[in-house]
């Protein structure tokens, strides 16, 4: 990465006891789309107030395009924000919101109003610029609130939830819309969701937070296919875990022999751990599948089967107890199985993705 | 078929007629009350407004009544006084107002439902009490003048704080403070925050702030305090006839003294009705301006 265009160094912002932002940091480069996920209450929306201005760091420092901004009014910091409903001003024409940023920046008038056209035809609202926030839908007021943002020409876009408001297909339509407008204006976007699935369409990379923390800063496949904690796991897509002991361990493997010839291999995390925690994707398991072999093999019976369209998901219940979820595409090799039959599962030993050496979540390593 | 929908509409028209009546009928009693109340002394008033007075030894109906008080120099300058101390009194207190419903509606926290407790109940208390209570602090030998005093800020008690304009103007600016505050606390309430935080971050300063976004959203509550606040300020008699010496004698004791020392009960009907000619139009005015600014929104 050349030089980032925003830096959070070992940031924190506590609310009485409560760590709402922990010790975070992270690198934003120029142009990036940048996404921070996690569950409600996990400090996203604190840590996009730290960048904005809003909130004050308790310790730690916040630089914009190398220049330390950690004690810069948010009027002086060249972010803008996208807020969560949008704040449009209610007496103002949508023109009239668009252009009072302008405005403040003693842009000329002739100038501004160019702009603002401008903008309007990028966010596809061209011959609106009369009507009032009130007259148009939530699309376009979302659309509004982006324009108004962006017309500044800010050196990163901040947006908390931009599409938390929407109906599912407007979602759809927006996150497409969103990511083409920060590819046009290549601006930096921070992006704020709790929706993974949104997280990992648009993103270039993704901070998973939980508990104040970031648990892990990948790029989404990395994220998907090596989750560094269960929480991470868990939180990416769906996924199945299994706590074994350990067998024994062969070389780059550990091996967790079952009864009846089962086991569990996966790459071996190192250290000498007696118990790993295992994550296993539900479209990595085979039902059936070889007997022998260098994989995973395990039984179990099935106690559901659902049919979902493209895909079929199979619920099967190990000797553990623990149920693991597996999907099938629906062509011609599916396996015909049905509640209640015994069933071998197997899949390929680096899909065993240990996530857990012990029974605590890992925190994310720092420099 | 075409036979049977020929009743049918008919009874749709009955039926029609039957619920504009119903709303009619439910109004009857109240509007009865109002009248009896409030219209039928108003057009007592007029009545007599529109007589020869007894002394005058005519009878029958006139404008003189009119003509007599629209001509007199004096109630002219009557009325001037009273459009200055209204005005002044209303300036005081939409600027006292916007900060305390700014106060309340966002930085008072758990302290907002005691404020406003606060400031209902301080509105009940006796007018009269609030006004005496007044003159022991303006007064000559009043607290304001003995801690001038006290202080050496002065030498000589300020006679002007009691028995003037001032005093009629600092008086009725407390008196309806509450009927200022309310309306525009409640437009403030409903101000969704963000909105200082999207200005801010757009580069504006508390003053761009407040200017831009703050007042034309409590515009609509600024217009509707003035209705509520205004007329009561205009048509205000107790406090200048008890803080306001002869500086600040108003349209009221105007009214006051024709009726109750010169016996004209027919000038006092007729300058009445005069002011609440003036009331009227204001409250249109003001009624006007509040409903564009909320379709503006
Ligand atoms: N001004 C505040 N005062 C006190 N506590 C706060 C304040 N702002 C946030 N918090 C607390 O800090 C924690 C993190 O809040 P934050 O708003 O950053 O969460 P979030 O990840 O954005 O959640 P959500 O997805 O629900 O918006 C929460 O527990 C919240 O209650
Ligand atoms: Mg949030």
């Amino acid at each position: 990465m050349s030089e980032p265009m925003i830096v959070l160094d070992r940031v924190s912002r506590s609310f009485g006891e409560l760590c709402a932002v922990d010790d975070v940091s992270l690198e934003i480069g120029a142009g990036e789309f940048f996404s921070m996920l996690g569950p409600s209450g996990c400090g996203k929306t604190t840590t996009l107030r730290l960048i904005a201005g809003f909130e004050e760091p308790d310790v730690g420092r916040v630089m914009l395009a190398g220049e330390d901004v950690t004690l810069v009014s948010p009027r002086r910091r060249n972010v803008n924000m996208v807020f969560q409903d949008y704040a449009l001003f209610p007496h103002m024409s949508v023109a009239e919101n668009v252009e009072f940023g302008l405005r403040l920046r003693r842009v000329a008038r002739d100038q501004a109003r160019e702009r603002v056209a401008e903008m309007l035809t990028v966010v596809q609202l061209e011959g609106l610029g009369q009507r009032r926030p009130a007259e148009l839908s939530g699309g376009q007021r979302q659309r509004v609130a982006l324009a108004r943002a962006l017309v500044n020409k800010p050196a990163a876009l901040l947006l908390d939830e931009p599409l938390g408001a929407l109906d599912l297909k407007l979602r759809r339509e927006m996150q497409l819309e969103l990511k083409r407008i920060q590819k046009t204006t290549g601006t930096t976007f921070v992006y704020v969701t709790h929706d993974q699935e949104e997280a990992l369409t648009m993103s270039d990379r993704i901070a998973v937070m939980e508990g104040g923390i970031v648990q892990q800063l990948a790029d989404p496949r990395t994220l998907y296919e090596q989750p560094r904690t269960a929480f991470v796991a868990g939180f990416i897509g769906t996924s199945n875990s299994i706590r074994l002991e350990v067998s024994r361990r062969e070389g780059e493997l550990a091996v967790m022999e079952l009864d009846q010839g089962m086991r569990v291999v996966a790459p071996d995390p190192g250290g000498s751990a007696p118990r790993l925690r295992i994550t296993v994707r539900p479209e990595k398991i085979r039902i059936g599948g070889s007997s022998n072999g260098a994989g995973s093999r395990i039984r179990g019976q099935v106690v559901e089967r659902i049919y979902l369209g493209s895909l079929s998901q199979t619920v099967v219940e190990i000797a553990t107890g623990e149920r693991l979820v597996v999907h099938e595409l629906n062509d011609d090799e599916a396996a015909a199985v049905a509640p209640g039959d015994q069933v071998t599962l197997s899949w390929a030993e680096r899909h065993s993705l240990i996530v857990d050496s012990d029974d605590g979540p890992q925190r994310e390593e720092r420099s | 078929m075409e036979s049977a929908s020929l009743p049918l509409g008919r009874r749709h028209r009955g039926e029609r007629r039957r619920s504009l009546l119903r709303p009619l009928a439910f109004m009857s009693l109240p509007m009865a009350i109002l009248g009896l109340f409030f219209l039928a002394p108003m057009l007592v008033m007029l009545v007599i407004a529109l007589q020869y007075g007894i002394l005058s030894g005519q009878s029958g109906f006139t404008l003189t009544n009119f003509s007599d008080v629209l001509g007199d120099e004096l109630y002219r300058e009557v009325a001037l006084t009273t459009v200055q101390i209204a005005t002044a009194a209303m300036v005081i207190q939409l600027l006292l107002a916007v900060p305390l419903a700014y106060v309340l509606a966002f930085k008072a926290g758990r302290w907002e439902i005691p404020l406003l407790l606060f400031f209902v109940l301080a509105d009940e208390l006796n007018p009269m009490v609030r006004i005496y209570a007044w003159r022991m602090l303006l007064g000559r030998e009043g607290l304001i003048n003995s801690a001038l005093l006290d202080i050496g800020l002065i030498e000589q008690p300020i006679d002007a704080l009691l028995f003037s304009k001032f005093a009629v103007i600092v008086v009725l600016s407390t008196s309806y403070l509450t009927y200022t505050v309310i309306p525009i606390y409640a437009a403030m309430k409903a101000i969704d925050t963000n909105m200082f935080e999207a200005a801010r971050d757009l580069g504006a300063g508390w003053w761009t702030t407040f200017r831009r976004v703050l007042l034309p959203l409590i515009a609509p509550g600024i217009f509707v305090a003035l209705l509520l606040v205004y007329i009561p300020l205009f048509t205000d008699f107790a406090s200048p006839a008890l803080v306001g010496g002869t500086e600040g004698y108003m349209l009221g004791n105007a009214v006051n003294d024709l009726v109750l020392e010169s016996g004209d009960l027919n000038g006092g009907a007729a300058m009445s009705m005069l002011m609440l000619l003036a009331a009227g139009v204001f409250a249109v005015i003001a009624y006007r301006l509040a409903k564009i600014k909320q379709l503006e929104q």
